[in-house]
């Protein structure tokens, strides 16, 4: 068995696709979750299909976002470029989520205090989240800077 | 500091320098396995390997990489000593590594070598393999084994007595 032949058989795990693409459907499932939970949340009558539809809508959203991270924390890890990458993509993800959930608020002509919070709260996740990947990059590559020389 | 510098840069996500990693440290890898199991095992090797990647954004200590990859190393050899045991497929030590080069007293001598290694039961073997081939420091082979310093040096001192008997009783002139 030669390097390379060991090299080719960590092509899954070393691909930059497939991790960020685990993200990106994660955090899909996470927000299309959320708003669906949010719309089902602020329907005042609705017959009992419908429940089950918005559940098990919920549900699948839940079990993507559940797959994604067991997949970057087990299967195909994130290094610290994709760390920051996912970070960002965690932003866009909460912007989706405040443009839609302000969005579903609006259109009842109902704004509740709650949803500010939730907003605020992963507002504020998602800026630290980036800001620690960042960090955490910035330390890596002075440290790398560092061991060159 | 080479190794330390490849660390950081894997950690970052620098792919070409997994490949130098791999090439640095496959070598060793595939050595202390084929010693410990009695055998070359590729499946093994790449097992180490893949744990290698999903634990190395994890490293703290970058400059510590070479007694964390022999403990990766060490787990999977025992995984699959292990499995062997429950599934009773005890097969002999052969020490049948492939040997390359062409002199042929070399070769005869790594053979005796790697006989008499293949006879020291499994712990003494493991420390000797760390020690003296893969020039690891005393608290790093404790580091790997998971015992106390003063175990290692007990078991490198019995490994030399059983090596020294064993290479005698083949008939090596020291």
């Amino acid at each position: 068995m030669t390097p390379d032949d060991v090299l080719t058989g960590l092509e899954a795990p070393l691909s930059l696709r497939r991790r960020v693409s685990s993200v990106a459907a994660g955090l899909a499932g996470l927000t299309g979750s959320s708003l669906i939970a949010l719309l089902w949340a602020t329907e005042p009558v609705l017959p009992a299909r419908t429940h089950v539809a918005f559940g098990v809508l919920v549900a699948i959203g839940l079990a993507w976002a559940g797959f994604a991270g067991w997949a970057v924390t087990r299967r195909t890890p994130l290094f610290a470029r994709d760390r920051v990458v996912a970070a960002w993509l965690g932003v866009a993800a909460w912007l989706l989520f405040t443009a839609g959930g302000l969005a579903i608020a609006l259109g009842r002509h109902r704004l509740s205090p709650w949803l500010i919070v939730v907003i605020a709260v992963l507002g504020v996740a998602a800026a630290g989240n980036l800001h620690a990947a960042r960090r955490a990059r910035a330390r890596l590559l002075r440290r790398a800077l560092l061991l060159g020389r | 500091m080479r190794d330390e510098a490849l660390v950081v840069r894997c950690q970052l996500g620098d792919r070409d320098a997994f490949g130098d990693l791999v090439r640095a440290w496959h070598q060793p890898v595939e050595r202390y396995v084929g010693r410990m199991l009695g055998r070359a095992d590729d499946d093994v090797v790449q097992e180490v390997w893949l744990a290698v990647v999903r634990g190395l954004p994890r490293l703290r200590q970058p400059e510590r990489f070479a007694p964390w990859l022999f403990a990766i190393a060490r787990r999977a050899v025992m995984n699959r000593l292990r499995q062997a045991y429950a599934s009773a497929e005890s097969e002999p030590i052969t020490g049948d590594l492939p040997a390359d080069g062409s002199d042929t007293d070399l070769v005869l001598d790594r053979e005796l070598v790697d006989g008499a290694l293949a006879a020291l039961p499994r712990a003494e073997r493991e420390v000797v393999l760390l020690f003296y081939l893969e020039d690891l420091p005393l608290d790093a082979c404790a580091q790997i084994c998971d015992v106390p310093v003063g175990t290692v040096k007990s078991r490198l001192h019995r490994a030399r007595r059983l090596l020294r008997a064993e290479l005698l009783r083949k008939g090596y002139q020291a």
